[in-house]
Order: structure tokens, then sequence, then C-alpha cells
């Protein structure tokens, strides 16, 4: 029953936000933020169970494909405590910042329902669920995107809906051309059915696993399939914007893709470069990108493709060191990406606006988000002791190690992406401190000089956040140790030399 | 007497706790962190001394996976004594800023980064294990840049910040090479624990020694990864160049370098990385110091010859032979305390005065004796003159040049002679224009600045006559230990020679005097019916070398150097126009969006399919 609790508790609270709220304005304050932090909570005290090698599991109704089938394993949990920790930090930054929108119940309504699609994509164990809970993460956001109902709002929400179409589109067909290639969708059962169905000898499962690194790469936003998003990510409310960068393209875009590429089709010489090679556009490209952005959670946003290029990196390196690097920047990019977002929004909240070439010298006016920021742009820039460092570090010596231990004849393009990816966080380091430059540092101008810090309730979030970052930073070990390691574990038998 | 290796602990850990506790001193609590920061540096310099007297120590916890420990300290000959130096180093520093930063903003901050960054160098010293060496490295790294924005106070804020910016693009993107270099090294060696990597050969071997020595120069402030230092220089507070580019920085930079060379690399004198280094050497000393002899801004010229003096690290390193080495080493030792020396008497000045112009100081000797004296000493010291400790290394240098073999080394020793020579010019320069010469109106009633400032000065000048006079002591104590036994050749004793020069000097002070009563009197200047003021005619030191800014050969290089055309991160600008046409392309067309994502799907298709 444990795994029902992370679909039952958001669905739970969305219901009774809705039902509360049109007698006491608060319900959502309330509710939301209870919801979100029970939910981390829960997901914590799994962590010792799942280090001592249980699984849970639930299953509802009929076999797959028909009924509700859940696990939680190592992957799994990592995924369901980034989650909901950012979702527990941006529903508390929410309290205040989403004062300035009507219909702030419904705002938190549709919150919960994108948490519950996040959490039904990580616990689904048949490609059913999982695409359910993708759709209904993306539905939410699409609202949540248009939350502001003004053109711009709604122009991002339309481009994003249209291509989550397109993304949709190519999800069902290859889900459909699997289930009629090996007859199932569990996602256990489909590793020994694909290798079955003749694997990446038959000309229908390539094509499927094309629809699926489109469809998901639509979702996760790697380039070419990333022009969505810095429309999407930058116009949605902030602490939406958070969750998106944060959590959401990572877990309705790379890790369905992960599960599909390391669970059902096992990872090939030829998906590992296409995903490294796709991974290392990413970086350069995106980086370049940030480095012209003027508007603060654009240039975050085209961040964002350029970091999951490094996830993408690792993950296609395919060895327990790369996939170990690649879990690793995916939580570190959660926390110190959702933390630059939140920064921002509490320039924006402060200043009124996000252009870079308007503000300055804030340092002197906010020091809670300056410091905050100052963190998490040297952690996302890979300075230690910040977390960046360490799982940059470890991308960086899994692609030298994969020189020795890798796929025969990669040696060169190892080489070439551990370069490119050292190129790319040099520009890294430009982009943030251009935002640093233009944000904190400098001379403050006149009309800002009456500007004051954001009220506690959006610093506490920050602050924790800024926290997290260095508290992973220096207690590394562990964090590998405890959460990383079992999630390692669950990907890397089907990885390179698995 | 035996230490526990825990000990080790201490030397980084007490500075790093002892920075928060200064974070949260309130403000009201007069000399509360001022106090701390002298007391701690104090305590951990007293133990740093401990741990160099004893033997071997090493501190190690449990492995974390690939042969890496969370953490794995030792110390040896090499760490221990530059751990005794960083510690010294961070208590003059300490005390210095007591009075330097006194009444500026962000204090604070100030003692933190300052303590954080003994902590984390002393750690980059004891790391037995080079990921845990990258990662204290990279702290002193953002620690520079978080002391740069601090700020020294005539400089704006925009100007403060981009100079923190370029020293960490400069040297976090010398880092990223850094980082691939020690991957490379690991992959080579097949461990990362520093005391067990044996020297490496062959094409990867080769690059991993490019990449770690673009990580050290950068942080030693060697060419083509120096500039920036000068830029720095007249952004960040005067104490703050003293503790990190004058002398920190050197100190691991140089620690690294040797390290490749002594321990990493097969290394020989004359192989092709050899004659790399020795390059790179000869060039920073003769560009750095051609730089340093036209500025105006005091911190400006000692921040040129930071980078100067580190070409003859590199230079005598790059010799591939002991005594070179040791030379490189033992310079790097000297040029932290006269260099330190220099900058902190530039903000003892700057203290008095308020000023760092050359051109507006001047004729401040009396006022400032200790200042003057401390000056004079480290600027002949930094100059290579005899009997003080510049001397002495640069002649080790010289001779690991001529061990080197090669016949053609001799541009080498005539670049390294011809540097000499040309910073003890430049110092002529600096030391006229301000503690000779006339004393501008402006600076009438300065006065030396107080006990806190001179103390730091008077030790480090004090270190530059001791080893230079005994200089047998540091290199029998610190530099052979790690390089093995130096034999110095020729007749030099530096402390019969120092009596003998002391002779001499005294008997030249008595001819002068001798000569003074009978003939010198002092009458006002009278031209043209006039009697013109002293202070109106005096001849200011900056224009000293003017002639060979404009000398025809010269002068185009000079402009190109003021447009940054040697400076590596003035390329950063090529960037953009890729930006640009990268933004262009993300024209917000849905259908653009829409066509990418299909072209996408195709390409990936035709590859698969061609591949499967």
């Amino acid at each position: 029953m444990l795994p029902l609790l992370f679909v039952v508790i958001p669905l739970g609270a969305a219901l009774v936000i809705f039902l509360l709220s049109r007698v006491w304005e608060r319900a959502g304050d309330l509710f939301a933020n209870l919801a979100t932090l029970s939910l981390f909570v829960i997901s914590l005290t799994l962590v010792g169970p799942i280090l001592r090698g249980d699984t849970f599991a639930y299953n509802l109704g009929a076999t797959s494909p028909l009924g509700i089938h859940f696990t939680i394993d190592g992957l799994s949990l990592l995924m369901l405590i980034t989650i909901n920790l950012l979702c527990f930090m941006s529903s508390l930054y929410s309290v205040n910042y989403m004062e300035r929108y009507t219909a702030k119940p419904r705002y938190y309504i549709l919150l919960m329902l994108m948490i519950m699609g996040m959490n039904v994509v990580v616990l689904g164990a048949d490609l059913v669920n999982l695409y359910i809970g993708v759709e209904i993460a993306a539905i939410a956001c699409y609202a949540l995107i248009a939350f502001g109902v003004e053109h711009e709002y709604l122009e991002a929400s339309f481009k994003y809906q249209i291509m989550g179409t397109v993304a949709t589109l190519c999800i069902l067909l290859g889900i459909a051309l699997i289930y009629r290639t090996a007859g199932t969708l569990n996602i256990v059962e489909l590793y020994d059915a694909v290798a079955a169905a003749g694997g990446m000898g038959n000309p229908i499962l390539v094509f499927s696993s094309v629809l699926f690194l489109g469809g998901f790469g639509l979702k996760a936003a790697y380039i070419p399939f990333h022009a969505w998003l810095p429309d999407a990510h930058s116009t949605a409310p902030t602490p939406v914007s958070a969750i998106l960068s944060g959590v959401f393209i990572k877990v309705v875009g790379l890790y369905c893709m992960i599960k599909v590429f390391f669970s059902i089709i096992g990872l090939t010489p030829a998906f590992s470069m296409v995903l490294m090679v796709l991974g290392a556009i990413s970086i350069i490209v995106a980086v370049l990108l940030a480095l012209a952005q003027w508007d603060s959670k654009r240039l975050l946003a085209y961040s964002s493709i350029e970091q999951m290029g490094f996830i993408l990196l690792g993950i296609g390196i395919g060895t327990p060191l790369g996939i170990l690097g690649a879990l690793f920047h995916l939580i570190n990019h959660a926390t110190f990406k959702s933390l630059l977002f939140l920064d921002a929004g509490s320039v924006e909240t402060a200043t009124g606006t996000r252009d870079l070439k308007e503000l300055g010298g804030l340092n002197q006016r906010m020091p809670v988000t300056g410091v905050t920021t100052a963190i998490a742009s040297f952690s996302i820039s890979g300075f230690p002791p910040f977390n960046g460092f360490w799982s940059k570090l470890i991308i960086i010596i899994a692609l030298v190690q994969a020189i020795g231990i890798g796929y025969p004849g990669f040696a060169p393009a190892y080489i070439t992406f551990a370069v490119i990816a050292l190129v790319g966080s040099i520009l890294t380091m430009a982009v943030f401190l251009k935002l640093e430059r233009h944000i904190f540092f400098g001379s403050l101008p006149e009309k800002l000089a009456k500007v004051r810090e954001v009220p506690w309730l959006m610093c506490a979030p920050m602050i924790i956040l800024a926290a997290v970052c260095i508290g992973v930073g220096i207690a590394f070990p562990w964090v590998i140790g405890n959460l990383l390691d079992p999630a390692v574990g669950v990907l890397s038998v089907f990885g390179l030399g698995g | 007497m035996s230490l526990s290796p825990g000990i080790l602990l201490i030397t980084i850990f007490l500075p790093m706790a002892a920075g928060l506790l200064c974070l949260l001193v309130p403000d009201r609590v007069r000399w509360g962190r001022e106090s701390i920061a002298v007391a701690t540096t104090l305590a951990v310099f007293v133990i740093a001394i401990l741990i160099f007297i004893a033997p071997e120590l090493r501190f190690q916890t449990g492995e974390i996976g690939l042969g890496i420990r969370y953490l794995d300290l030792y110390s040896y000959s090499f760490s221990s004594f530059l751990l005794m130096f960083s510690s010294l180093f961070g208590l003059l520093i300490s005390l210095f800023s007591i009075r330097y930063m006194q009444g500026r903003g962000r204090l604070r901050e100030y003692y933190f980064y300052l303590l954080l960054t003994l902590g984390a160098t002393n750690g980059a010293f004891l790391s037995d294990n080079l990921i845990l060496f990258l990662a204290f490295w990279g702290i002193v790294m953002v620690t520079l840049f978080l002391l740069t924005t601090i700020g020294s106070r005539d400089a704006s804020p925009e100007r403060v910040f981009d100079a923190g910016h370029k020293s960490l693009m400069i040297i976090g993107g010398a880092d990223m090479a850094l980082l691939l270099g020690i991957g490379l090294l690991w992959y080579l060696s097949g461990t990362f624990t520093m005391s067990a990597i044996t020297p490496q050969s062959g094409g990867m071997a080769t690059a991993a020694f490019v990449l770690i020595m673009l990580g050290a120069i950068s942080k030693a402030g060697a060419m083509p990864l120096h500039s920036w230092i000068p830029n720095m220089a007249e952004a960040a507070p005067t104490s703050v160049m003293a503790f990190l580019p004058g002398s920190l920085d050197k100190l691991l930079g140089i620690y690294l370098l040797s390290r490749m060379v002594l321990n990493f690399y097969e290394f020989s004198p004359g192989c092709p990385m050899s004659l790399l280094l020795m390059i790179i050497g000869a060039v920073t000393i003769i560009a750095a110091v051609m730089m340093a002899m036209v500025q105006h801004d005091m911190r400006k010229l000692l921040s040129f010859h930071a980078v100067s003096q580190a070409g003859y690290m590199v230079l005598g390193i790059g010799t591939g032979t002991p005594i070179g080495v040791a030379g490189g080493i033992f310079h790097m030792l000297n040029n932290s305390i006269f260099k330190s020396g220099l900058f902190l008497s530039g903000g003892s000045v700057e203290h008095g005065t308020g000023e760092n112009d050359l051109g507006k100081l001047g004729g401040l000797a009396k006022a400032m004796p200790i200042t003057f004296i401390a000056c004079l000493i480290c600027a002949l010291s930094i100059s290579g003159v005899p009997p003080f400790n510049g001397f002495f290394s640069k002649w080790m240098v010289y001779q690991g040049i001529l061990e080197a073999g090669a016949s053609q080394f001799w541009i080498f020793l005539i670049a390294a002679m011809f540097g000499s020579a040309l910073t003890l010019a430049s110092f002529v320069k600096l030391i006229h224009s301000t503690f000779l010469g006339q004393k501008p109106r402006e600076l009438e009633g300065v006065k030396e600045s107080g006990i806190s400032m001179t103390i730091p000065l008077i030790v480090l000048a004090a270190l530059c006559v001791v080893f230079g006079v005994f200089a047998q002591l540091p290199i029998t104590q610190f530099i052979a230990p790690v390089v093995g036994p130096v034999t110095v050749s020729g007749v030099w004793s530096p402390t019969l020679a120092t009596v003998l020069l002391l002779v001499a000097l005294a008997i030249g002070l008595i001819i002068y005097f001798i000569g003074k009563i009978r003939v010198t009197r002092e009458v006002p200047m009278y031209i043209g019916g006039e009697t013109l003021d002293p202070v109106e005619t005096s001849v200011p030191g900056t224009r000293f070398y003017d002639t060979i800014r404009f000398m025809g050969v010269f002068s185009g290089l000079y402009r190109r150097g003021e447009e940054a055309v040697f400076d590596i991160y003035s390329y950063g600008k090529y960037v953009l126009p890729v930006t640009r046409v990268l933004s262009v392309l993300h024209n917000g067309r849905l259908t653009t969006y829409v066509s990418w994502c299909l072209w996408g799907l195709i390409i990936l298709f035709l590859i698969l399919v061609g591949v499967g």
C-alpha cells in the first residue's frame, strides 16, 4: 500500500483544497504544504528499507497492461525524494509569491495534480502507467504555465502544448509498437520480451526507440527538441518554473528515457553514442544561448538545457560510474537550479523586473537572495566544495575511465566529450558570473535604492536549498552511499559491462 | 615528542571553524573578529612548526570507492615546510589587516574568507589524494574571487567585479584543464594517491603534464595565464594581493608544478616539456618586467613583478636539474616573502597617505622609516642583489640552466639575468618615487603606520636578510629534503660575502661622510631672479623609463600589451557573435521549432537504422 500514498496524498490534498477554499481562503497554503511535506518525509523514511534491499510493490486490478502497478526501487526512491523535496520548497515559496495572482486555490490544485503525475511516472511499473503519469503532469503543467492568462503566458503555454502533443504522439506510438512486438508492457518482463523479439535487429523496435528518443527528448528538452522550454520556464509562475526546471523535465523526460533505454531495450554502442552526442550538443549550444540572454529566468532556462546535456552525457557513457555521475548531477541540478529560479523570482518580486540591464548592486539590499544565489551559482559552475563540483568531476572521471573500459573504438570520442564538457563548464561559469554581475554586484541603480528583502517565508526555502547545496557537497560520500548507490545498482545491470 | 596524526586536521579545520565564528561575531564587539583571526593563525602557525619538526604524519579516513578517501592527509618534508610558511603568511596578514582594513565594510566576510583561504591552502598542501587536492585548490580559487569582491578603496564596484570575474574565468578555466589532467594521470597510474604515483611517460602522460601545468601556472601567474593579477591589483585590497597572488597562490602553483616534475612525470633536463617550461619561464620574466617598468600605479607595478618572478620559478623547475628545481622552489619561498613584504609596504604607504599613484607620492623615507627600510630590503631582494635571499635563489636558477646541458640554453640565462637588471631598474623607480625625492605638500603630516602593520614588515624584511645571509639554513632544512642534496658550485659563501659587503658599505659610508663635510652646502634654488620651491622642481620617478616605452621596437609591443593582445581573457569576446547567431535562429515561430523536432527525428532514425 505504501507506494499508493504518493498518489493518494496529493490527490486528496487537491480535493480538500477544492472543497475548503470556498469557505477558507488560506486552506490551500496549509494543505498543499502539509501534503508536500508529508510526501517528502515519507520518501525519506524509505531510505533505510531500500538500502537493506527491500522493494515495495502495489498492484491493483488486472495484469499488465490493464491494472495499476507501482514499485519503489532505489532509482524511483531517489527520484521521489528529489521531486517531493523540491515540491515542498516550491509550495512553501508559493504562499507569499502567489499572492500576486488571483485564484490561488486553483493554483494549488493544479500543483498537486502535477506532483501526483510526476510521482506516478517514477512509481509506474509498466509503460502505460508511466505514460499516464507523464500526461497528467503535462496537462497540469500546461495550465500552470498559462496561469498568468496574459498573452505571453498563453503563447508559451500554447507552444508547449503543441510540442507536447507531438511528444505524446511519439511516445504513444512507440508504446503501441513495443506492445505489438513484445506482447507485454510490464517493464520487468519487457527486457526479455524485447530481446526475444530481436532487439535492435528488429526494425520496428528501432523505429519505436527513435520515437522514444524524440518523444521523451521533447519532454526532457535537449537540443534539437528544446525550443519550447525557454518560453515555458521563463513565463510560468516562479515556483512552477523551479519545479519545471528542477524536476519536471527530468522526471517526465530523462527518467522515462533512462527506463526505456536501460531497463527495456538495454544500452547498445549505437545508443550510447547517440545519447552522448545529444548531450554534448546540448551542452555547447545551450550554454552559448544562455550567455546571450538578458532575462534572468530565460538565462536560467537555457542553462537547464545545458545541464540536461551533462546528465545525458553521463547516462550515455553507460558505465556504473557514468550513471552515478549522471544521477548525482540530476539531483544536484534539481537543487541548485530550483534555488536559482526562486532567487530570480525573489528579485522579480522585490524589483518588479527580470531584465538584467535594469538591475545591479542588490547584494546590499537583499542579502539572503544574494548569498543563496552566489551559492547556487558556484554550485552550478562546479566550484568546490559545492555539490555541482562532485557530480561534474564524476562525469569527467567516468569519461576518462571509459577510455579503458568503455566500448572499443570509442576512446577518441570519450576524450572529445570530456573536453566539450569542460569547455561547457567554463562557459557556464561565464553565464553565472554575468548573472551575478548584473543583479547582485556592480552599483545599485537609483530607483532600486529602497528595495527590500522578500518575506521570510520566501527566504526559508532558498536558505534550505542553499544549505542542501553545501551539505551535499560536503557530505557527498554519504549521499552516494545511501541514495545514489542503490539507484545506480538498478540501472547498471543493463548498462555497459552489466 | 610524538604527535597524533589528527593534528593535521587542526591546521585545516581550525581556521575554517574560526572563519565561521567570525561571521557570527556581531559588529559591536570591538576587535572581536581581529582577535579571533590573529589568535587562530598564531595557533595554526605554532602547530605547523610542530608538524614540521615531527616525522612524517598520515591521517586517513575510510575508502569511498575508486581509491578515493574522504580525507587523506600526509605531511612530509615538502608539504610540512609549505604548511609552515602558509600559516606564517596567514598570521602576518591577519596582523596587518587589523589596521589596514579597519573601518571598511564587509569585514565579517573578509576575515571569514581569509581564514577559509588559509585552511583550504593547508588542506591542499597536506592532501595526498589528487581529488581532495583539487577540491581544496578550488576553494582557494573561490575565496580569491570573494576576497577580490570586497574591493579596494578607490575602485568602482563594476571594476572590482570585473577583476574578480577575470581571475575566476582564467583560474577556473585552467582548473578544468587541471581536472582533465588529473583524470588522465589517474588513468595512467591507476591511483589517485599522490605518494603512490610513479613517474609516467608517453603521449598521454605528456598531455596530462601540459593540462596540469596549465592549472599550476594559472595559479602561480606565469604567462600566458597571468593577466588576472594586474587587474586584480587595482581592484582588491592590498592585503589580499599580498596574501594570495603574492604568497599563497605562488606556493600552491609551484608546489603542484614541482610535484609534477619531481614525482608524476618522467622529466629530464632537455626533454620537450623541460624546454616548454623554460620558454614559458623566460618569456614571463622579460615580458612582465618590461610591463612593470612603465606602470604608474604602485600596486600594478608590484603585480607585474609578481608575474615576472613566477617566471624564475618556472624556469628553474623547468631545467629539470636538481639545483635548478631547488632554486625554483627556493625562489618560490623567497618570492612569497619579499613579494608579500612589498605589497604590505605598499599597503602601509596607502594606509598612511591614501594614495597609490606613484606620481603623487614621494619623500616618505623620513616620515615612514620602517616601511621605507622594509620596502628597500624587499626591493633589493627581488632584484637579486646580494646578500639578500633573492640573489641566492636566482643564482641557483642560473646554475640550473647551465647544468641543464644544451649549449643554446645561454639564451635563457641571458633572459634571466637581464630580467634581474630590469627588476632593479623598476624598483629604483618605485623607491625613488615613493620614498625619495621631494615630498608633495599634500603628504605633510603623514606618519608611520602603527605597530600591527610594521611588525609584519619587519618580520618579512628580516626573513629576506636571514635567508640571504644564512642561505644554507633554508636550503638544508627545507629544500634538500625535497629534491635531494644540493651542491652550489662556485666560491659563494653567503656569510663571508655578507661580511665583505658590510665592510665595503662601511668604508663607502665613511668616504661619503668625509666628502660631505668638505664640499656640500645647501642653498635655495635661484633661477632667473626667482627663488624656486623645491617641491615644484622635483623629479618624479614615474617617467623614468618612458624612453624605453617610446623606443621603436618596444612601442608597438607596449601598445599591443595595452590593447590586451597578450591577454588570453580578452579573446572571450569572440564567443559573443556565435551566441548572437544562435539567438537569431530562435525566432519564436512554432513552425520552426516543430520542424527542428521532425528533422531531429529523421536524422536519429537514419543514424540508428544505418548503424543497426
